[in-house]
């Protein structure tokens, strides 16, 4: 008796978990009249979020029976939360990608060969190099949304307000960078600076490629050598040592903090930024200032030049994902339909549909032509593609800023710091 | 009348005696039916007690049994979240032995617990002392003070705490007018950990409620005793007040440790979810959701998980060690 009623107990109890398994599964399958639900997902400010509702609108009115749900989050949380998606099996059906996460998410399986779409999802008409960003291992896991480049964010009112002129930067080399960044924040008010502290993957990527080197190699190693990471540092403590950049802990800070509008040039607090040439219309919206695009210091003269175009976000589909075909259709319309280019324009780079930026040309104002230009006028004096880093490089950002913190509050000498960068990346892409 | 006598005796009664009659083998009935009848009418109630459990049994072992087990399991592989696991064996544990950062978390909480737990015990313990005292509107402070420790864990504080030790912040504001020049604390190597320890601290507001109460218990004829004999107030405090306050102190104590060795929100919060600067608000949970989701080494979490169990579980083992020499138990 009693163990039958245990086993009725266990039964029952069975039974409940199915019904929470299938309670927590019903979540992202479809409606009851056949409509199919789609998850997207990307991270940006909320001016980027109004602008992509208004594409989904779009989409959903041209394809009544697919229903979109988006969500977004700042750089930082999105990867957190991204994550977290991805373990629990919750993951959206389109995912918005960036640098080495395609390859992160694709060599763990968890992104769809898109050659299994290539009906419903075109690329002959992307730009070959962009698409090149979004291929891993001979597999196509991601279509790029725009072409992007670093350049320098330059505040002319804070130049002007200085009395520091602009720089010519078809000829600038790091020298003449470091002398006007000090210029600038010597003749500006106090809080003034001549930049935030320029340390970032990107930036190594910059200046160790103009040396003839990369952050990482073809064939998946760090690139970087120690004598390079020591003359960053050199530069970049000399900058802190002069005021040109803010204090160490000021720095700590700002890293904390990656939207456009909590950036001193966001608030009009610094004369230049390096970032990437989609932010510009963000970071002017933000200041106020008719902030301008300019090429990053060092090119000429350099054994190559440092800066390259790339695949500014890509579009990835879910390994798992229930509705590929739909998926596929989604990220078609936001890539290859100009009327989605007309919406988001250059907010997610260049559009890399050539059809696209011709449609969305005449439509630009003055942010987003400021972008055009600079990527126009970039294409062909920028170096050689840049080599993505393999698997686990996802985690150099986070290596950067611990090892720069111990830079920048003295912690670490820069020959120190450099042996233990390239150790701790060594490490992490070996896992 | 004859024909009646001779006749049988109608068969029914006679039926029915034998089917009544018990046979000579078997104890009485009655008494075995009663018990039986108690037993399935207790299981019938046991049975409503199990009904109304399961709900909460299902959850337990779904979302808490389940998990913990699967951590232990995955503490033995390499699971990157998206493949399979694969067995490892040891390796994990064999890989924290030379993880600097492990070490460096280890020591940033020990240095956490060991240095917000006392102050928060301390700050509660004057508090309650304080409130003791027959102060008018008790139960309006024993709210305004609880009341951080309500909100503390939460992520709103946490960008508070941001703001309020930021570079632009409260504190450097009001250090500005006497002419110091702050640094951002929350960003600053050397103080960061210390905004965090403060934060902890200023949650003294449950173990304060639970102090009250202690010193509730304490039988006022000891104090009067005392007064009589002529103590001060300092003496009644440590021969009276601490040494019958030491079980709730113990109390607090275990609870408030367990609780430190496992605090997140804040130290994710506060230093963006990095632990910076220079991993100096690294907290052992912060580096386990790191290797976790970060670098997708779940594996490795789930080992750092099993590892925190055993510390948290030796520690307090050793609290209790402890105890035996300075808890006392009055009753």
């Amino acid at each position: 008796m009693s163990i039958r009623s245990l086993r009725r107990l266990g039964a029952l109890g069975l039974a409940g978990a199915l019904l929470a398994a299938t309670a927590a599964c019903g979540g992202s399958s479809g409606g009851d009249d056949g409509t199919v639900e789609l998850r997207f997902s990307w991270w940006g400010n909320n001016d980027r979020a109004a602008a992509t509702q208004k594409v989904i609108d779009a989409f959903q009115k041209q394809n009544p029976g697919i229903k979109v749900t988006g969500s977004f989050a700042d750089f930082n949380a999105y990867f957190d939360r991204l994550a977290t998606e991805v373990a629990s099996g919750d993951a959206p059906d389109v995912i918005t990608l960036g640098g080495a996460y395609p390859r992160e998410y694709g060599d763990r399986g968890a992104l769809l060969d898109l050659a299994t779409v290539k009906d419903v999802l075109k690329t002959d008409k992307i730009d070959k190099a962009a698409l090149g960003n979004g291929n891993f291992g001979d597999t196509q896991y991601g279509v790029p949304s725009g072409v992007n480049a670093i350049g320098v964010v330059v505040d002319p009112v804070v130049f002007e307000k200085a009395g520091v002129e602009l720089p010519d930067d078809e000829t600038w080399t790091w020298d003449d960078f470091k002398r006007i960044a000090k210029e600038i924040a010597a003749k500006s008010p106090k809080g003034t600076f001549g930049l935030a502290d320029p340390t970032k993957t990107d930036m190594l990527d910059i200046f160790s490629r103009q040396r003839g080197e990369a952050l990482y190699t073809a064939d998946g190693k760090v690139g970087i050598s120690e004598q390079t990471l020591i003359d960053w540092w050199n530069m970049t403590l000399e900058l802190r040592d002069s005021g040109a950049t803010p204090s160490a802990s000021q720095t700590a800070e700002l890293i904390t903090q990656p939207a456009p509008e909590q950036s001193l040039i966001g608030r009009g607090l610094a004369g230049m930024q390096f970032d990437w040439s989609n932010q510009i219309g963000a970071l002017r919206k933000a200041s106020g200032h008719p902030l301008r695009l300019m090429r990053v210091p060092g090119e000429t003269g350099a054994k190559q030049p440092g800066s390259w175009l790339q695949a500014s976000q890509l579009y990835t589909i879910n390994a798992k994902t229930e509705h590929p075909k739909e998926a596929a259709k989604f990220v078609d319309f936001l890539v290859n339909s100009p009327e989605a280019g007309k919406i988001i324009l250059t907010d997610r780079g260049i559009p890399s549909n050539s059809d696209v930026r011709t449609a969305i040309e005449p439509g630009l104002d003055e942010d987003q032509k400021v972008q055009v230009d600079y990527i126009s006028g970039l294409t062909p004096k920028a170096g050689p593609p840049l080599v993505i880093g393999p698997t686990g490089s996802t985690d150099t950002p986070h290596i950067l800023d611990r090892v720069n913190a111990e830079v920048l509050f003295n912690r670490l000498k820069p020959a120190d710091a450099a042996k233990e960068f390239i150790s701790q990346v060594t490490a992490a892409i070996q896992q | 009348m004859s024909d009646r006598v001779g006749a049988p005796p109608p068969s029914p009664p006679a039926e029915g005696a034998t089917a009544v009659a018990p046979p000579p083998d078997e104890p009485p009935a009655p008494p075995r039916t009663r018990h039986r009848r108690a037993a399935s009418g207790a299981l019938r109630q046991d049975r409503a007690g199990y009904l109304f459990l399961a709900p909460w049994f299902a959850g337990m072992a779904l979302f808490t049994i389940g998990p913990i087990l699967a951590s232990l399991y995955l503490s033995f592989t390499e699971y990157s979240l998206v493949k399979p696991p694969e067995w490892l064996g040891l390796d994990n544990y064999r890989r924290m032995l030379e993880d600097p950062r492990l070490a460096k978390s280890l020591l940033v909480t020990v240095q956490y617990v060991f240095v917000s737990v006392p102050v928060q015990l301390g700050l509660a313990l004057a508090l309650a002392l304080l409130l003791n005292r027959g102060v008018r509107g008790l139960s309006f402070y024993r709210s305004v003070y609880y009341l951080p420790s309500l909100l503390a864990g939460s992520v709103s504080i946490a960008i508070l705490w941001r703001q309020i030790f930021g570079s632009d912040g409260l504190v450097n504001q009001v250090l500005a007018l006497f002419g110091v020049e702050g640094v951002s604390w929350v960003a600053h190597p050397d103080f960061a950990l210390g905004t965090l320890i403060v934060l902890n601290a200023w949650t003294f507001g449950a173990p304060m409620v639970i102090f009250l109460a202690g010193l509730r218990q304490i039988p006022v004829s000891y104090y009067e005793a005392a007064e009589v004999d002529g103590a001060s107030t300092v003496r009644k405090f440590f021969h009276i007040t601490l040494p019958l306050l030491t079980p709730i102190i113990f109390f607090n104590l275990v609870l408030q440790m367990i609780g430190a060795f496992q605090s997140f929100t804040q130290a994710f919060v506060v230093s963006g979810g990095q632990g910076g600067p220079a991993d100096s608000t690294l907290l052992y949970t912060l580096y386990l959701y790191q290797r976790g989701f970060g670098s997708f080494d779940m594996g490795y979490a789930s080992a750092m998980a099993w590892t925190l169990l055993v510390i948290i579980a030796a520690l307090t083992g050793l609290n209790f060690l402890l105890a035996k020499r300075w808890v006392f138990y009055s009753g």
